[in-house]
């Protein structure tokens, strides 16, 4: 029965209709132990939580008023909740998983206290939260379609639900203990209690299933059987496989966004980090195509490097400007000035918070973005250093 | 045949009318094919567009019965859009996947005002010296916006098909899609019934 999933056999309508006892109970957690933290949250701190929502000590980024950002606040459609969080998330093994998923699929990696966990794109574009424990510690994985962006948060002794609502086309998440909205991207709640407050994130790799499972073949990966029903193979917003179409590539947002950035074309993918210095984002398919990217916010040089186990990307802090570039023939290694190798995850810099987004959502959020990989602004492509 | 009293009001003299025609309608062979067809395949097309439907999938071929936790605490509570409910239940049938809840019985509701509007349009059509073509085809005409409020359970994902930037405006002419859809079948039924005269039955 948990081989399939959420899949039984219709036997007779009297085992249909005992369904409605309860039914589909599936598998545990399948994570094997991990020692390597993959995820560095750079906005944690040791402040107590208030009102049992830990918070960061100091305030993200927010480039606009509060005020100005609640009257951009529009329904997406569905009321409160009307986008069900997975409050009681399972798991299931690497194994298990790989009858429902595809090679190709978009999951959303994790690497905390111990734990390695997947969370497919194609359930949380269902449910946008889910409000799971990790080695231990409460957090809410969450994913927002219409930006491309998922995030991690701590969230303490409560629960986050979707609100229905959005901001720049982001989801709008609203916490159960005190009704704060946060919008996703910011972190930050703009009303409520925690107004002005911001969540401690931390980071998830957006990345396929063939990918995460090479790299991390003990992972765990959500189920289907979330106790909700719904078409799990069926993407409302279009498709990331076999290719992307619908919503993930036509240029214009769904609802009108914040602001207009025409550096880039409003779907495409940039990985985006707000730091002390300022906000700076790296064009995801420059950065792939050319491994190393560098750029200056705020008169400090940052180093954006390409994982191509993961098909994803880290930033790092370089003040000093140390030189790098990518080692021939090998699978994504950096090497120093010096010789030393390096895993693309583990320079000897300041690594940054740094997620994936759709161009229109991030500069939108942040209209004072440094981008770097735009056509004119792309390295030449035979640099093999740069820093 | 049937007789009328013509000293009856309007109103009354039209909800006769209707009664009458949608029994002639439903007494007749012809007239049952259409109200049974138009029904299946009008139910069939509102609960594809509210994604309550879908055919082909990953899973092509598999055959399943998947429950949510607490179904009929769930019944009730409100999905996507406005009188739009969450899924209670799950049905793979090998080429497609089903999902139950409250609105496949919106989704009948409707989808009966529409098999009678083209039952009744088809016996009004079946008296030429009654009716025009013009208000023959208003049963059919009826359907459009009920069938479009199907997208009402979807909300905006029905623009993101089409490729639309929603506006609130657009959202809050969804969340009243299904009434008024239901008002114009109304409607639709008494004006086409009324033109059925069972004297020429």
């Amino acid at each position: 029965m948990e081989g399939s999933s959420r899949r039984t056999f219709v036997a007779a309508a009297g085992v249909a209709l005992s369904g409605f006892a309860g039914c589909i109970g599936r598998a545990g957690p399948g994570a094997g132990a991990q020692d390597d933290e993959e995820t560095t949250p750079t906005t944690t701190a040791s402040r107590p939580t208030q009102q049992g929502i830990p918070v960061a000590d100091d305030r993200l980024p927010v480039e606009y008023d509060f005020e100005k950002l609640r009257e951009e606040v529009l329904s997406g459609g569905p009321p409160k909740d009307g986008i069900p969080s997975i409050d009681e998330p399972k798991f299931r093994d690497a194994g298990k998983a790989d009858d429902e998923l595809r090679p190709e699929d978009v999951v959303f990696g994790l690497v905390r206290n111990g734990e390695v966990r997947a969370y497919p794109q194609r359930i949380l574009v269902h449910h946008e939260i889910v409000n799971d424990v990790v080695g231990d510690e409460p957090v809410s994985v969450t994913y927002c379609p219409l930006t491309g962006t998922a995030m991690g948060f701590e969230r303490g002794e409560t629960t986050f639900g979707v609100s229905g609502k959005l901001v720049n086309n982001n989801l709008v998440m609203y916490d159960r203990e005190t009704d704060s909205r946060w919008p996703q991207v910011l972190a930050t709640a703009i009303s409520g209690t925690f107004e002005g407050e911001s969540l401690r994130e931390f980071r998830l790799v957006w990345t396929t299933w063939d990918r995460w499972k090479a790299v991390h073949p003990e992972t765990a990966v959500l189920s289907t059987d979330t106790g909700h029903v719904r078409n799990y193979d069926n993407d409302p917003y279009g498709s990331y496989v076999p290719n992307r179409s619908g919503y993930y590539v036509r240029d214009s947002p769904l609802f009108p966004p914040l602001g207009s950035d025409g550096r880039l074309p409003n779907k495409r993918v940039v990985m985006g980090s707000r730091t002390g210095s300022g906000r700076i984002a790296f064009d995801k398919s420059v950065l792939r195509e050319e491994g190393l990217l560098s750029g200056e916010v705020g008169g400090t040089p940052h180093l954006a490097v390409y994982d191509s186990a993961l098909d994803t990307g880290y930033v790092y802090r370089n003040p000093e400007g140390a030189s790098f570039g990518r080692e021939e023939g090998a699978q994504g290694q950096v090497v120093a000035g010096d010789g030393t190798s390096y895993d693309p995850a583990n320079l000897p810099l300041d690594r940054v918070y740094a997620f994936d987004a759709m161009w229109f959502a991030w500069s939108g959020f942040y209209p004072s973005t440094e981008l770097v990989g735009s056509a004119s602004e792309s390295p030449n492509a035979d640099a093999g250093l740069v820093g | 045949m049937a007789t009328e009293n013509v000293s009856r009001g309007p109103i009354s003299l039209t909800l006769s009318r209707t009664r009458f025609a949608i029994g002639a309608a439903l007494g007749r062979r012809d007239g049952q094919a259409v109200f049974g067809g138009v029904t299946l395949a009008y139910l069939v097309a509102y609960l594809w567009f509210s994604d309550l439907l879908a055919f082909g999938g990953r899973n092509g071929g598999e055959f399943g019965f998947v429950v949510a936790d607490d179904p009929l605490g769930r019944f009730f509570r409100p999905a996507n859009s406005a009188l739009s409910f969450e899924p209670v239940a799950l049905v793979e049938f090998g080429v497609g996947t089903y999902l139950f809840s409250l609105n496949t019985f919106v989704g009948v509701a409707i989808a009966l005002l529409v098999g009678l509007n083209l039952a009744v349009t088809y016996v009004a059509w079946r008296q030429p010296k009654a009716c025009g073509i013009g208000s023959s085809s208003s049963g059919v005409l009826a359907g459009i916006p009920a069938l479009l409020s199907g997208a009402a359970c979807c909300g905006p994902i029905v623009l993101v098909i089409f490729g639309i930037q929603a506006s609130s405006a657009v959202l809050t002419v969804f969340e009243w899609l299904i009434p008024a859809a239901v008002v114009l079948l109304v409607g639709s039924l008494l004006w086409v019934g009324r033109q059925v005269d069972p004297a020429l039955a």
